[in-house]
């Protein structure tokens, strides 16, 4: 059972072309092309008017942004299904410089991060994916993976739960995602009260409150146990 | 009396995490006034509303994920609350203790809503399907099937004939309650219908969706009598003021807004959440609006009468 999930998260998690695919990519082009129409319209706004030809000039600069982010996007996105990840994460990076607000590329980034087992910088990618669009429910999706590699369960189990309530229909989120952070949640607790309960009867003094207990070693034992799985999980995809 | 619109009160930090939800109810018993809000962080919070403040009078512990949807029954007794795990509970509000505990199953709950008598709730499931629940029972007992996708609002009219829900793919969806009929099916909005209300003579329903717009339906005749917009992106929440003058609407934008029936105009708006304001209700005499949201602050705000 364990590893079953546990199979089904790692091909979740690495299967970067039904994001890309489908999902993330159909948002962003729409905003793009809406954008893009924007260049058109200004074109036959010809006119001798200087403090309108230098705003024109301002948007016209705008639109050159997001045409050349775009193509930095794609770009990114061919090579990161190349598997040139590092590549990639230098396009969207050029791409993010031009257009910051763009959500898109940095949910991207995070998901090719964690590929790259960049765990850190994964999560705060994604973070600024949700920040700046919190009613995408893949960017918490995103953002929640990217915090279970980090080993930071609870906040993982907060992001899929807000994942859900923007779209409750989405089985993945419910039937991968967060059950197993829950699981892995329950697998902590347990790991936790038996290491306290085997320090209690070592020493005495210790007996305590074991919901609070935590310490390196458990966290050890924690990752020791994650590690362990996904090696098992790895091998048996092999 | 107020004259104008303008918030009366904040409660910074109601909750540990997002507020997802809340209802306004009124204690047939003694008339006081009792505020309940469900969060992220699994608890739902009973709050008194006496002297122009929030008193906090319960914390009630036991959902293990995230309250999705609460509701207060009609005489003030009893709340229902549901959570992401699809268990819902109901408390008794005078000692803070869980009457019961029912589990829907994988998905089988949203949102809740009591029936006009109380002796039910409703709640959308992921298949389409109405369930209703007894209240003394605590067990399914009828279930209304829309044959369509999952329901993520509900409400009764309040003359009981009616129960009306909406989807996530935007498909409303009314019943006549007595013969458990489906009476319409309206294609009302392209995106996720996430609230929905009848006005008190129960002759109109008001939608609100992802979409930015909020709708109005003449239910009888099942047409379309409006569409507003003003909201810069999803609507989260609607909720009709029981005079029928009003209904006011939350939004991701950050605001709550209030538009008058009669004209269909937006009388005001009010800025001052942080962040997405998940939820939004009128008191029962319509002077005040509560809204609540993800800066889990609760914020009551005053209505001109």
């Amino acid at each position: 059972m364990h590893v079953h999930s546990a199979i089904h998260l790692l091909m979740t998690s690495f299967s970067w072309n039904r994001k890309i695919g489908e999902k993330v990519s159909k948002a962003a082009v729409q905003q793009f092309e809406s954008q893009s129409v924007k260049v058109e319209d200004h074109v036959e706004l010809e006119e001798v008017d200087w403090l309108h030809a230098i705003k024109r000039r301002r948007e016209i600069l705008l639109d050159d942004c997001t045409t050349k982010s775009k193509r930095l996007k794609d770009e990114g996105e061919q090579l990161a299904e190349q598997s040139r990840h590092w590549e990639a994460v230098r396009k969207w990076d050029e791409a993010i410089q031009l257009t910051p607000e763009e959500a898109v590329l940095y949910e991207m980034k995070s998901q090719v991060l964690t590929i790259l087992q960049e765990v850190f910088p994964a999560v705060q990618s994604a973070e600024m994916a949700v920040k700046l669009r919190p009613t995408w429910w893949e960017a918490w999706q995103t953002l929640g993976r990217a915090q279970l590699n980090l080993g930071e369960i609870e906040l993982a189990i907060r992001s899929f739960q807000v994942a859900l309530h923007l779209h409750p229909i989405e089985r993945m989120l419910w039937e991968e995602d967060l059950r197993w952070a829950l699981h892995l949640r329950e697998e902590k607790r347990a790991v936790q009260q038996e290491t306290a309960q085997h320090l209690s009867e070592e020493i005495p003094e210790l007996q305590q409150d074991y919901e609070d207990f935590e310490s390196d070693e458990v966290i050890a034992a924690c990752t020791a146990i994650a590690e362990r799985q996904k090696r098992a999980c790895a091998m048996t995809m092999n | 009396m107020s004259t104008q619109y303008s918030i009366l009160f904040k409660q910074e930090h109601a909750h540990d995490d997002a507020i997802w939800t809340a209802a306004w109810g009124k204690s047939e018993k003694d008339g006081s006034e009792t505020i309940i809000t469900g969060s992220l962080d699994d608890m739902v919070k009973v709050w008194k509303w006496s002297d122009e403040k929030l008193e906090l009078q319960w914390t009630l512990e036991g959902h293990q994920l995230g309250v999705v949807s609460v509701d207060i029954s009609h005489n003030g007794a009893i709340a229902a609350s549901s959570s992401l795990d699809a268990h819902i509970r109901l408390w008794d509000l005078e000692s803070g203790k869980q009457i019961k505990s029912m589990d829907a199953g994988p998905v089988d709950a949203w949102s809740v809503a009591f029936s006009p008598d109380s002796k039910y709730i409703a709640t959308g499931s992921h298949l389409g399907k109405v369930n209703i629940f007894g209240v003394e029972s605590g067990k399914k007992e009828h279930s209304l099937d829309t044959r369509g996708k999952f329901i993520l609002s509900i409400a009764y009219s309040p003359d009981g004939k009616y129960l009306a829900s909406g989807a996530i793919d935007g498909i409303i969806n009314i019943f006549d309650i007595a013969t458990g009929k489906l009476l319409h099916t309206l294609e009302g909005h392209a995106m996720p219908i996430r609230s929905l209300t009848f006005s008190p003579d129960s002759q109109l329903l008001v939608t609100a969706s992802d979409d930015g717009y909020i709708k109005i339906y003449d239910v009888q005749h099942a047409n379309l009598a409006g569409t507003l917009s003003g909201h810069a992106s999803w609507v989260l929440n609607v909720s009709f003021s029981p005079d029928s003058t009003h209904f006011v609407s939350s939004s991701s934008d950050k605001s709550v807004k209030v538009w008058e029936a009669s004209t269909r105009a937006c009388v005001n708006t009010f800025f001052d959440h942080q962040d997405q304001v998940w939820s939004v209700k009128y008191n029962s005499t319509g002077s005040k609006i509560i809204s609540a949201g993800d800066d889990r602050a609760i914020h009551i705000y005053d209505c001109p009468m």
